[in-house]
């Protein structure tokens, strides 16, 4: 070998490694900034956390607050009959639009996912929202009064969403098993669950579990947010 | 410089070229271990937007509640000021019970909002689960009062389907159906037409209209609002 090729080769070598610095000096700059990406990351996390304590303080603060204007409210109106029948058809308002815990007799339907797969088709082994929708429509056509799915109680603006494969009622994740839980009529919404056909025995055709039992003083919890309107007015 | 190095000792060139190479090379190392890096900081930028989802979801829910903790504060006071200057608190219980009795869907209502049309399609009708589909949609969209061919749908509202009609808490109806709601008009419109999971995008085995309105009318729940299983959980 002579020194010329030598020095081609050494030449062709250093001009390769160059490049691939360059190369990776760019990749470099754009790592940096990812870098401060992950810190405002942090960031993000913290104030999440920090406006979700924020929500959760002024809404124990708001729970306090409706107790006492229960109560003033029942003071003012005492000694006025008319009043006070006002003051009852607001409280009873209040129950139908989901504001307080209810309790009475009721059902229990818990819908879970197949543990065994035995299936082609694993789509067909797990709960989908569609299901729930289903069982909840059957409830309400038997008379259901209140109604919540794993701690969701359903309101007048309540939505079962499916994003992906997560299920969300009132904005909040739920999962398998799903508990749905009623309040009415036991023997109307027990029997319109186990009657042959229903929806529960085609939820457990492909191995999932779809149970139905009658439950005394069932407790269904209140809506954990505010219902309020901002776009309809009363049409006298 | 080609004269400078062809001039110099083999050996010194060997040396130094070496050492060059080693140094090339272990900047390359480092860099690698860069690179690798941003592979998992590309998951936290994706986190990244999911944090500021959650983050504007809190945000709106705490201002919901602050909005909602403020009106009670005031309400609370109003009372308390009636009590003292022994007053009636008339005025004020008709306020509270007309607020409440919109909400519940006692009474006619109108607003902004949408009107979709649903009819039969060339080879399939409009069933039950299309109009239970539809009201998920517009609950999830801000609904604040939805009907289905004049006939309020409310939190236990079911929608049944049967041979040749459908069902409305036990009131027959037939196509076309016409289903109101009232809220925010745009956001809404904008939800239904979604590509790819939007109900007026997704739906094609019928026919679906959308109009978008200034003023839409709901009429009140035309049934009796029954408490009759439900019992209040009154705490301490």
């Amino acid at each position: 070998m002579n020194k010329k090729q030598i020095a081609i080769t050494l030449g062709v070598m250093c001009f390769l490694l160059t490049i691939a610095i360059c190369v990776q000096l760019r990749t470099m700059s754009s790592a940096s900034s990812t870098v401060s990406q992950t810190l405002s990351d942090n960031g993000l996390r913290d104030e999440v956390l920090r406006m979700k304590e924020k929500y959760d303080n002024t809404y124990s603060e708001l729970e306090n607050a409706q107790k006492e204007l229960e109560k003033i409210r029942q003071e003012a109106t005492q000694n006025d009959s008319t009043a006070e029948a006002k003051e009852q058809e607001i409280r009873e308002n209040n129950i139908l639009l989901g504001n307080t815990d209810v309790t009475g007799d009721g059902v229990e339907v818990v819908l879970a996912d197949a543990t065994v797969t035995n299936s082609l088709n694993p789509s067909y082994q797990i709960i989908h929202f569609g299901d729930i929708q289903d069982v909840v429509n059957e409830l309400k056509n038997a008379g259901a009064e209140a109604i919540e799915i794993n701690g969701q109680r359903l309101v007048n603006t309540s939505a079962i969403t499916c994003e992906g494969n997560i299920i969300k009622i009132n904005g909040e994740r739920v999962g398998s098993p799903f508990y749905i839980r009623a309040i009415g009529s036991q023997s109307l919404l027990y029997g319109a669950l186990t009657r042959a056909g229903s929806y529960l025995d085609i939820i457990r055709e492909y191995g999932n579990t779809a149970e139905v039992t009658k439950v005394d003083d069932i407790t269904i919890s209140k809506y954990a947010g505010s219902i309020t309107y901002e776009y309809m007015k009363e049409d006298k | 410089m080609k004269k400078l190095k062809f001039r110099a000792d083999i050996t010194t060139v060997t040396v130094v070229v070496f050492i060059v190479c080693i140094v090339l090379v272990s900047v390359m190392l480092m860099q690698f271990r860069t690179v690798e890096q941003t592979d998992i900081t590309e998951i936290e930028t994706m986190r990244e937007s999911e944090l500021r989802a959650l983050l504007s979801d809190w945000k709106t829910r705490y201002e919901d509640v602050a909005k909602q903790l403020e009106d009670t504060n005031k309400r609370i006071e109003e009372y308390n000021k009636t009590i003292e200057d022994n007053e009636a608190a008339a005025d004020l219980i008709d306020d509270e019970l007309t607020e409440s009795n919109i909400l519940v869907g006692k009474t006619d209502v109108y607003g902004e909002g949408v009107e979709v049309t649903l009819s039969d399609g060339d080879y399939s009708d409009v069933n039950a689960s299309h109009l239970i589909d539809l009201v998920n949609e517009l609950r999830y969209a801000g609904a604040e009062a939805i009907s289905i061919n004049g006939i309020r749908i409310l939190a236990m509202t079911d929608i049944v389907e049967m041979d040749s009609y459908i069902l409305i808490s036990l009131q027959r109806v037939q196509g076309p159906y016409v289903v109101k709601a009232i809220g925010d008009k745009d956001y809404m419109s904008t939800i239904l037409q979604l590509k790819g999971s939007g109900f007026v995008d997704i739906t094609s085995d019928i026919n679906v209209s959308l109009a978008i309105k200034n003023r839409v009318e709901i009429p009140k729940y035309n049934g009796e609002l029954e408490i009759e299983y439900m019992q209040e959980v009154v705490s301490e």
